[in-house]
């Protein structure tokens, strides 16, 4: 089977939500935002919704938005999203009919490959995981999957991006760009990549995450952040995130609900300013354990929730990015594979345009290197399950259902032969006999998959950032540092 | 045509699993009266032995070995008149009588190791399946056969391969009894005496090494 960094689609996604369902959560949503209105700490953000006819309360720092401008963005944002690589090959195109692959965090720990133990996380795991990704062909973007713990903590978005864009060749998606010095310091860099800004406006090399708070906040930082991307046409990964039962109601639907009002409000702010700017639609919706009040992100509510944000996304004809391969497990076991399966095929199945969360355990905060793999793996079995099944004469085999008859086989088949090369292969998981299995080591997933991660570390070479990029980049970094506020700090433990 | 553009064509017809190509080219072969020994050993088996190569290390898949074997099958039919027509024997590694046990009709993993057994220069008499003990013994004392293989899917029929075993120690045979086969495992081939392949690949390994050992 033939896997590039995007797949097409074939199967029809689950409708889980029926069209009066996406009405009624729509109307809903509007309502919500016209009759109670969202907090927004920022200035900007105000000042472009009051500007607009919102009814602002500048004491409260609340704005009511009138159904008609929610409405009218939703008119406006890019229907197709390009995340492009550095090297073109990897343009990903979020069309709603092609899917990718990424990874997310942003973490700040990781399981040391060598060692097995679970220590804080560093610039070196940045460049290694962003290495593996450049060699698992099918994942389209790199989402720093922790953060760069060894280095001064404020700049951490330009170290990582250091660490990343000299590893793969691949889309970047920065996950925790909250200031808008941070998202200054990145575009500066990722222009410094393609060769200015009008070239990275064109072909945007990188992405951004801007993380709205639960139940109804625009954030000052973050929002001014998302606005200083879209100026630069750069994709801006709205992302809401509410807790099931503790900063979203406990029902789905209530949580659902809540999560869309956030998106829509972000979307209104930028297309009001922006109007054309690439929004994609992200949850990241989480679950409390109602006995403890501990979270989960692979509880069942949660990963309907997101389905459902996945479907309202294609609703409003916006690319999605939700799920994936999500575990609230601490190590990569039967617990993580389980919620790892079910969450991550429930969101393909629903329609999800990018499977997120590969190789990260603890709720998006713990790096596995094996896990990476493992989930890698689970996502192209997911790839060839929504290629749904092609029915025509040439599938149907008829010819060589005559050809073999009654007794016999299909192994040395011409088509056999024709059609071998789409099946699925895995990568670390086992179907030999026992006996070859003992043979071998009787090793479980986990230790072939740290093999297969080591081949990777030892073998696989991206292509390089001329020498003087690579230096121009490295005086970025160490500008970001004396540049950047240290409040960047505060962010990273979110 | 030269004999060598003809060699070069038999070898890549099998490597690219063509059975039509591996056909015309063999018939080529005796259209210019080339040895077919030669044909066989320098062309077929020769091409064989690469795509087994890339099967084992994983560049091929299982398909690939048993649409190659096929080809080389079909090429060796070809030639197989102008070897009697010739009296030529082929330098056969060894003869080999091998079937599915009694009871058990699975036959695509004891296909592919008499293809494979064939295309690596055994003489093979495939019995087929649902094999009764007393026809591998009549057919190996028959054919004065230097191994009985049989081959067992399922854990109830496997039983029928120690039966096999103490028949072949009764009439006191003098062959190789070798064991495959999904329900087959080494501690079991131990157990009654036989030796044991996990697939068709390291099945014509073992046969040949031993073999070479026995003519020495």
């Amino acid at each position: 089977m033939e896997v590039s960094v995007q797949f097409e689609r074939k199967l029809k996604p689950l409708e889980i939500l029926s069209r009066d369902d996406l009405y009624n959560i729509h109307a809903s949503t509007l309502e919500i935002l016209e009759k109670m209105g969202a907090k927004v700490y920022s200035d900007q953000a105000l000042s472009i919704l009051e500007e607009a006819g919102a009814d602002v309360d500048r004491k409260e720092r609340v704005a009511r938005i009138p159904q008609h401008l929610v409405e009218e963005a939703l008119k406006k944002h890019r229907r197709v999203v390009r995340l492009c690589g550095r090297n073109p090959k990897y343009d990903v195109s979020l069309d709603g009919r092609h899917v990718t692959c990424a990874t997310d965090g942003t973490g700040l720990w990781a399981y040391d490959l060598d060692t097995g133990e679970r220590r804080p996380s560093t610039k070196e795991d940045v460049a290694k995981s962003a290495l593996i990704v450049d060699a698992l062909e099918g994942v389209g973007a790199y989402y720093p999957l922790v953060t760069s713990l060894d280095c001064p903590v404020h700049a951490h978005v330009v170290h990582e991006y250091e660490a990343a864009v000299n590893n793969t060749e691949k889309h970047f998606i920065s996950g925790d760009t909250y200031l808008v010095e941070e998202a200054r310091f990145l575009i500066r860099m990722a222009s410094t990549v393609v060769g200015g800004l009008d070239e990275l406006r064109r072909r945007p090399i990188i992405s951004a995450v801007a993380c709205m708070m639960s139940p109804l906040i625009l954030p000052p930082d973050q929002t001014d952040a998302a606005l200083e991307f879209a100026k630069h046409g750069i994709p801006i990964v709205a992302m809401t995130m509410p807790l099931v039962g503790s900063t979203g109601p406990i029902t789905v639907a209530g949580s659902t609900l809540i999560g869309n009002a956030q998106i829509l409000a972000l979307n209104t702010v930028i297309q009001l300013k922006y109007p054309g700017a690439p929004v994609i639609y992200s949850s990241y919706t989480l679950s409390m354990d109602p006995k403890t009040g501990a979270f989960s992100v692979a509880f069942p509510e949660a990963t309907m929730v997101m389905a459902g944000h996945i479907q309202l996304a294609r609703y409003y004809e916006m690319p999605n990015f939700a799920g994936g391969t999500i575990s609230s497990s601490k190590v990569p076991d039967e617990q993580a594979a389980y919620e790892k399966a079910l969450c991550g095929l429930m969101s393909m199945l629903a329609g999800g345009d990018v499977c997120g969360t590969i190789g990260l355990l603890e709720n998006y905060t713990v790096l596995s290197y094996e896990q990476l793999v493992i989930d890698y793996e689970m996502y192209t079995m997911m790839l060839k399950m929504i290629e749904g099944i092609e029915v025509n004469d040439e599938t149907l085999a008829l010819d060589a259902i005559y050809q073999v008859g009654w007794e016999g086989n299909f192994l040395a088949n011409k088509h056999t032969l024709r059609h071998v090369e789409e099946s699925w292969v895995p990568i670390v998981a086992d179907a030999s006999s026992y006996e070859t299995w003992k043979s071998k080591g009787a090793k479980t997933v986990v230790e072939r998959a740290k093999e297969k991660v080591k081949e990777i570390l030892r073998t696989h070479k991206p292509a390089p950032l001329d020498e003087d990029i690579r230096n121009e980049l490295n005086e970025i970094v160490a500008e970001g540092e004396k540049k950047i506020p240290k409040k960047a700090a505060k962010a990273v433990a979110h | 045509m030269s004999e060598e553009a003809v060699l070069s064509e038999i070898i890549s017809a099998v490597k690219n699993f063509d059975v039509d190509a591996a056909v015309a080219a063999a018939k080529k072969s005796l259209e210019i009266g080339m040895d077919p020994i030669k044909v066989i050993e320098e062309g077929i088996a020769k091409a064989l032995r690469d795509v087994g190569d890339m099967f084992e290390r994983g560049e091929l898949f299982l398909v690939h070995l048993a649409a190659a074997a096929e080809a080389a099958m079909q090429a060796i039919k070809v030639l197989e008149p102008e070897l009697i027509a010739r009296k030529l024997e082929r330098k056969v590694v060894g003869k080999v009588v091998i079937g599915t046990v009694e009871g058990d009709i699975h036959s695509i993993g004891k296909n592919l190791v008499a293809t494979l057994l064939t295309a690596n220069g055994f003489e093979v008499y495939n019995l087929g399946e649902d094999v009764p003990v007393e026809k591998f013994i009549q057919k190996a004392k028959e054919v004065k056969a230097d191994v009985i293989a049989a081959s067992a899917l399922l854990t109830a029929t496997r039983e029928v391969q120690k039966d096999l075993a103490e028949a072949i120690r009764k009439e006191g045979l003098d062959v190789l009894y070798i064991v495959g086969g999904a329900a087959v495992t080494p501690e079991w081939a131990e157990e009654i005496g036989a030796l044991y392949a996990a697939d068709a690949g390291s099945a014509v390994k073992l046969l040949t090494e031993k073999l070479s050992k026995r003519g020495d």
